[in-house]
């Protein structure tokens, strides 16, 4: 049986900063595209539900024809800290504001089979994965993920839970 | 929530859902109404519409209440049939395209998404959206299950100019002509009559008509007939303000006067005749009916039995056969009745009624597996639902429910699904249930794909304008319904849509979506014909990496397509293909420093720099000297701006890259230059003339054909793949020359532009003056001035590879191409080890054999070392470079050391009244090669400890090469100090006197001391005596290479002066230079036939720690001796010579005990690691020649001693002795020794300390001498026998 699955990780800004066709089905030009477009659109309804439960796997959230997109939404990364040292003039006291930027990186998944436990597997342990590159020195957080080793490690998954 | 009758949707329910009056009428009553351009049913048809009346209305309950607004519907009966599919298709697909056109030409440029939110909604949606929806629900009415757009009633109509009009009345209603619906029994044939008489006043007068009319009257009853006149305006110019006709003949063209027969009079007739007709028949006959009904089915359905009844009975029908609309119901069955009586009471505004009556139907119509019937009826509850503005969620769950139905149904539900859908949607959009709306929009989309395009589009606008927008859903619908009206040839929609589309991809990384938009809008364009802008689309999509090969192939043709189709070349200025990386962009200009070759030109400045650091004119003097005077000649803005010469290219090295997987093809790549004439030499000229390259023909300054010479480069890139362009410029007059940029030609198509200065990247401009005040402009920026002599240099023959050692002469050639001679000329070397310039002589001569020693006087044998130590060759004063000639000179070049070496040539000339800023140039010339290892030469020097001054000199040579063969040539020791000779023939050690590749060579000379040798042996005439030691053929008459000329004796000062010593040679300090031969050529070299030279020098080969007193123990070896008496004494006698030019003080110390030996021994000794005293000795090596020490031999000597393994014997002379030694003078002194028994003793355990006085006047000796030190002593074996 072939299936479909395209599966996507979104940074904030809503920049894809990984993408894969991890289905069975024959490659198609005009697939892929209409899969990035699917993703897109369901980044809305994500925005939406992201914020109305403290679950991370949100499941089927939209769907397109026969094809469902489930997402995984990670715990809000502290990305950037800057430490503001501000020097008051007039009582000389050193006050020093930590901003934080919590965004959520989410895992969009777009498929047509129905095995919902298998796609939470799947996200979970790509989200083991993700947390990998992530302690990564040298990975600036929002990039894009070129990792090989990511690659096959999430597609090798892939083939075990979809 | 507001009243539900001022909701969208109630209105469109209020306009839609009302009494359908079935028109019937003769052909002249059409005639009449005719000539005001409009027909009958048009001419009543604005005035059906009651918004301000008031009727009590009492339908089943007793309690009337009051309607105020209602409204008829008018059909013909022609047309009160199913409409035809096809046409109605047609003219929604005509709405559609008109919309396009219209839309098409009004769009502008796609705004921001967050303008475009901050309109009104009004402006948003496209009105035309409204209109297609009501087509589209239209495409529906007169479904025969339905029963709103049942004829209510009939009105007929007869022209007062019909012959016998009663009887047309009775004739008009024939049931032949009747539509389908009252024939085939889904509607009561019975059905309530009207009948209107029409008098056109043109016709005549009113008289005639009464009279009829009063025959009509009698004939169908007073109140069903009226009369009305028209045309009473006679001319047929009578305007209405507000026409009402014109919004229900929409294609009546502006110029049309509609109505224009009808005056005042006429219209109110009209209307009232038209309300009469409504408050006064159908009203109270809808009324009548509704009661009649209520009261049939309370009867039959109504109550628990008849429910129970029905139940039961229905059961009972089950065996009915199932057709696929599920059963046939006549009017006169009690679901029809039902049917009939919710829609009047929804007609009639009565809700309750209606609902509760669809609510009895539905359950009967589910039963009964009658879908079609049933989802209707569940629709019109859903919209009761809505009116009575009760139970959102009973409304939705009714819409969802009778859309669901519809949509089981297959095909033949679909219409009505869509139709359900819109008013679904409406209802939804009136509760700000836009996000849901949208869905529903999404879910009607069916076959046909003209009306899901539109469909989509108004779901992407639902997207929009819900709170908070879903942008994202916004794009995608928009694109899908782009998709759909692509799909119907809606191309113009399609645009339309898709570039709405691209404000909410603007910016994203969501690559194949903006490939998608941006390459079907551009090919959408193109199909249009507007190229330009399909061009500036595809161009967005051209360098995309991220697409596989076929897509890019794809991408790639089409673009080319596109432009060719244009028919002229597109200048594009962002064109990513291929890509240009500016910070590979390199300027190589000249302007006081020329190159040679592009290899020079790559080498830092700061290596030139501090090459010619001597020889130019000192930096500072020079730079305001030529400041000042351009400071006079050239505005301040271009001070800043480099120097180069008219004529002279100006060479710029930038990288193109192909990021696509498929080959392109890049021709005419040239660079974009400006050249203005200098504003200050402009300044009695009034304008200033620039000349930009591309308009060639421009050229205007002087008669130069062109100012400008731009070089031209064609490449191909395969994917992926990247190349260094260099291209060049060539201003031919003076100026000031810009380098703007670079442009290229795609597939000799697409010219695409790259501006050097819009991209902030830092460049590397190589050979810029690099001023931290440069603003990066002005590294492009360019001073042109007069074409100046420009030298050229080659030297010829210089070989790529060589082995170490080669000596060769060389040539090199200066030719200067330009009209003006230069003169002055210096050379500068970096490397005078490998390459130093010749004699003028030296040019022509034979070579190897000028290397030979003549056989004349030793005149020839001066050395440059003059000239090489000021490391600046100076050509003779007289040289001068005309024009259009060229200079030849020799250089001598060995290759000294083995690796890669980089040769740096610069030369330093001076040009006289061409330009004032610009008085001198350098060449600069770089030469690259690589020297292979050859022979390992070392030598081994040690002393004869029995003669003085004699040294056994041991060479050590290995071919380190794999296959040359080398021809063993001679041995000199370089200067007049040492005579050379071997301790055994050539031919016992080499008899082929030629070193294999691999082979090794030892060879034993003797070296001796001939200053001393003179002093005291008084033999050799200085001329005979040999420094050199041919190795080579014996008999062969070839004299030896002299040594002590140029360049072997130039190049041998170098040698030293490399491994830092100077050039003066000391005593007991050898210099050897080991010459070979190799018989022919072949290795890379310019002329194969002559032998190769190859010199090995090795310097300052010497007892590094000899001591400036030599001695010689001199006393008998063997000694006989009876050892009854007591001890034997020996005496032995020290000759002690000082061979230095100092006064020498020196101190014997003998000691008698082994173990205190350790005490006076020097440091080298005692720190010498203890495998030396096992015997080996580990060969310092020193650059390439090994010279081996003494102190390994004092380390030997030092070994019986630790040992103490020697049989006790006593100096039992003075234990110390201390003697000064005059310079060069020899003393004696006397030793004894007691021996106690016989055996053999070593008898050199003493130590000589030695001090030295400088002379006052040799100072500088000192370096070279240890002024103190000590020696041991060197073994000397007595064997001392008991006598008999």
């Amino acid at each position: 049986m072939t299936s479909t699955a395209c599966f996507i990780i979104v940074s904030r800004n809503d920049i894809p900063i990984y993408e894969a066709e991890v289905g069975s089905a024959a490659k198609r030009e005009d697939a892929a595209q209409l899969h990035q477009f699917i993703l897109h659109a369901a980044l809305d309804i994500v925005q939406d539900l992201a914020w109305t439960t403290s679950a991370m796997f949100l499941k089927a959230i939209d769907r397109f024809n026969d094809l469902v997109v489930s997402v995984y939404v990670t715990a809000g990364h502290i990305l950037y800290i800057y430490r503001t040292d501000l020097h008051m003039l007039e009582c000389s006291i050193f006050v020093t504001y930590d901003i934080c930027f919590v965004i959520h990186t989410r895992f969009m998944l777009l498929h047509d089979s129905r095995n919902e436990d298998g796609i939470k597997s799947f996200f979970q342990e790509v989200h083991e994965l993700y947390i990998k590159i992530l302690l990564n020195p040298l990975y600036l957080p929002g990039s894009r993920i070129t990792s090989s080793h990511f690659d096959t490690k999430v597609r090798a998954l892939a083939r075990k839970y979809l | 929530m507001a009243d539900p009758a001022n909701t969208p949707l109630g209105k469109m329910l209020l306009e839609e859902i009302t009494p359908v009056v079935m028109v019937l009428c003769t052909p002249l009553v059409e005639q009449s109404c005719l000539k005001n351009g409009i027909s009958l049913v048009q001419m009543l048809s604005p005035f059906c519409d009651f918004t301000n009346i008031d009727v009590p209305v009492r339908t089943s309950s007793d309690q009337p209440y009051r309607l105020h607004k209602f409204k008829l519907r008018l059909f013909y009966s022609t047309d009160v049939r199913q409409p035809n599919l096809e046409v109605a298709k047609e003219r929604l697909k005509q709405v559609i395209t008109q919309a396009g056109e219209k839309n098409f030409l009004e769009s502008s440029e796609p705004s921001q998404v967050n303008d475009f939110l901050s309109r009104p909604e009004s402006e948003i949606l496209p009105s035309w959206f409204q209109f297609f929806n009501k087509e589209l629900v239209r495409t529906l009415s007169f479904s025969d299950h339905e029963a709103f757009d049942h004829p209510v009633a009939c009105l007929l109509v007869v022209s007062t100019k019909d012959d016998e009009p009663i009887n047309r009345f009775v004739d008009l209603f024939n049931t032949n002509k009747l539509p389908s619906l009252l024939n085939d029994g889904a509607m009561d044939p019975k059905i309530l009559k009207h009948y209107l008489l029409v008098h056109d006043n043109q016709d005549g007068p009113l008289d005639k008509a009464t009279k009829l009319f009063a025959e009509m009257r009698n004939a169908f009853g007073q109140n069903d007939c009226q009369i009305i006149c028209i045309n009473s305006s006679p001319d047929g110019q009578f305007h209405h303000q507000n026409n009402p006709w014109a919004l229900f003949k929409p294609d009546a063209l502006p110029t049309e006067n509609l109505g224009g027969f009808l005056n005042l009079d006429d219209l109110n007739e009209i209307k009232d005749c038209l309300q009469e007709l409504s408050s006064k028949r159908i009203i109270p006959y809808m009324e009548q009916k509704i009661r009649v009904l209520n009261q049939q089915v309370s009867a039959t359905r109504k109550g628990f039995r008849n429910q129970i009844k029905n139940l039961w009975w229905r059961k009972g029908k089950e065996d009915i056969v199932d057709t696929p609309n599920g059963p046939v119901y006549t009017f006169s069955s009690i679901e029809s009745q039902i049917r009939i009586l919710g829609d009047y009471a929804f007609m009639l505004g009565d809700y309750e009624l209606a609902l509760s009556n669809y609510r009895l139907i539905s359950t009967d119509y589910k039963i009964d597996k009658a879908w079609m019937r049933y989802a209707g009826v569940q629709e019109m509850m859903g919209l009761t639902y809505f009116m009575l503005d009760q139970s959102r969620k009973e409304a939705e769950y009714c819409m969802e429910n009778a859309f669901n139905t519809y949509l089981k149904l297959g095909s033949a539900g679909r219409r009505n699904a869509t139709r359900c859908g819109l008013w679904w949607v409406e209802m939804l959009k009136t509760r700000d249930q836009i996000k849901e709306a949208a869905t529903v929009y999404f879910r009607i989309c069916g076959e046909d794909t003209l009306h899901s395009a539109v469909l989509l589009e108004q779901a992407s606008f639902c997207y929009l304008l819900s709170k908070p927008p879903m942008l994202h859903k916004y794009g995608f619908h928009l694109v899908l319904s782009g998709d759909h009206y692509k799909k119907c040839d809606q191309i113009k929609h399609a645009i339309r849509t898709y570039r709405s589309a691209i404000p909410v991809y603007e910016g994203t990384t969501w690559s194949r979506i903006k490939d998608h938009v941006h390459f079907h809008i551009g090919q959408w364009y193109a199909l249009l014909g507007m190229y330009d802008v399909a061009v500036s689309h595809m161009l967005e999509v051209l360098a995309s990496t991220h697409q596989s090969k076929t897509t890019q192939e794809l991408f790639l043709r089409d673009f080319l397509q596109i432009v060719q189709k244009t028919g002229r070349t597109f200048e594009v200025v962002k064109l990513q293909l291929p890509v240009i990386n500016i910070s590979s962009l390199k300027v190589i200009f000249e302007d006081h420093r020329t190159n040679a070759s592009a290899e020079a030109a790559s080498v830092r400045e700061s290596v030139w720099r501090s090459l010619e650091e001597e020889i130019i004119p000192s930096l500072s003097t020079t730079r305001s000297n030529w400041l000042d005077l351009q400071s006079k000649l050239i505005p301040r803005k271009y001070k800043e701006s480099n120097i180069c010469v008219a004529g002279e290219a100006i060479k710029v090295d930038i990288e193109f890259k192909n990021p696509l997987q498929i080959p392109i093809s890049v021709s005419s790549v040239s660079l974009m230059c400006e050249l203005s004439a200098n504003p200050e030499e402009d300044a009695n000229s009034s304008s200033i003339e620039i000349q930009k390259n591309e308009s060639k023909t421009s050229t205007s300054i002087g008669d130069i054909n062109l100012s400008l010479i731009l070089s031209e480069v064609d490449f191909s890139l395969e994917g992926g793949e990247t190349t260094l362009v260099q291209l060049t410029v060539t201003p031919r007059i003076e100026g000031i020359l810009n380098i703007v940029g670079v442009k290229w030609k795609l597939s000799s198509s697409v010219v695409g532009l790259c501006n050097f200065e819009s991209n902030p990247v830092n460049r590397r401009v190589v050979k810029g003056r690099r001023k931290a005040k440069h603003s990066p402009s002005n590294d492009l920026k360019f001073l042109v001035i007069k074409s100046t002599p420009r030298l050229e240099g080659f030297i010829h023959s210089l070989p790529k590879k060589t082995y170490a050692g080669d000596l060769r002469p060389l040539v090199l050639e200066l030719s200067n191409p330009s009209k003006f001679p230069v003169k002055n000329l210096k050379m500068k070397i970096s490397n005078p080890r490998f390459l130093y310039a010749g004699n003028q002589r030296e040019l022509n001569a034979d070579f190897p054999a000028c290397l030979k020693k003549m056989n004349v006087e030793k005149s020839g044998g001066h050395t440059n070392g003059k000239k090489m130590s000021q490391s600046v060759f100076h050509f003779p004063e007289d040289i001068s470079l005309q024009e259009e000639t060229s200079l030849s000179w020799p250089l001598w070049f060995h290759a000294a050391v083995p690796g890669n070496i980089h040769l740096f040539i610069t030369i330093y000339y001076e040009t006289e009244g061409v330009s004032n800023i610009m008085k001198y140039r350098t060449l600069r010339m770089h030469y690259n090669l690589l020297v292979l290892p050859s022979l390992d030469v070392s030598f081994e020097l040690s002393a004869r400890p029995s003669r003085s001054q004699e040294f056994l000199l041991r060479m050590d040579v290995v071919n380190k090469t794999s296959s040359e063969c080398f021809q063993v040539h001679q041995l000199s020791s370089v200067g007049q100090q040492w005579e050379i000779s071997l301790l055994q023939p050539v031919d016992s050690i080499l008899p082929s006197q030629s070193l294999f590749a691999g082979q090794s060579l030892s060879c034993f000379f003797k070296l001796k001391d001939r200053r001393m040798s003179s002093t005291s042996e008084d033999s050799t005439p200085l001329s005979l005596i040999q420094s050199d030691v041919r190795l080579g053929p014996q008999d062969s008459s070839e004299a030896p290479f002299d040594v002590s000329s140029s360049p072997l004796a130039d190049f041998h000062n170098c040698e030293r002066s490399s491994q830092g010593l100077s050039s003066q040679w000391y005593e007991y300090k050898a210099d050897f230079i080991f010459i070979t031969q190799l018989p022919k050529g072949n290795i890379d070299s310019g002329a194969p036939n002559t032998p190769l030279v190859f010199s090995h020098h090795a310097c300052d080969c010497s007892l590094s720690s000899m001591s400036p007193v030599s001695w010689v123990v001199d006393g008998p070896r063997t000694f006989q001796h009876n050892f009854s008496a007591p001890l034997c004494e020996v005496n032995l006698k020290m000759t002690i010579t000082n061979t230095s030019d100092s006064v020498a003080s020196v101190h014997i110390n003998t000691f008698d005990s082994p173990s205190s030996n350790s005490q006076p021994m020097d440091d080298a000794t005692a720190s010498e690691p203890p495998e030396n005293q096992a015997g080996w000795s580990a060969i310092p090596v020193v650059s390439d020649t090994k010279i081996i020490t003494n102190d390994a031999l004092a380390a030997q000597s030092s070994k019986p001693l630790s040992l103490g393994s020697v049989p006790q014997f006593i100096w039992s002379g003075s234990s110390s002795t201390k003697l000064t030694l005059q310079p060069r003078l020899t003393s004696e002194i006397p030793l004894q020794i007691c021996v106690f028994a016989p055996g053999v003793y070593d008898l050199s355990n003493y130590v000589l300390n030695w001090n030295l006085t400088p002379v006052d006047n040799k100072v500088n000796q000192g370096e070279v001498y240890k002024s103190s030190g000590s020696c041991q002593g060197y073994p000397y074996n007595l064997t001392v026998l008991e006598s008999t």
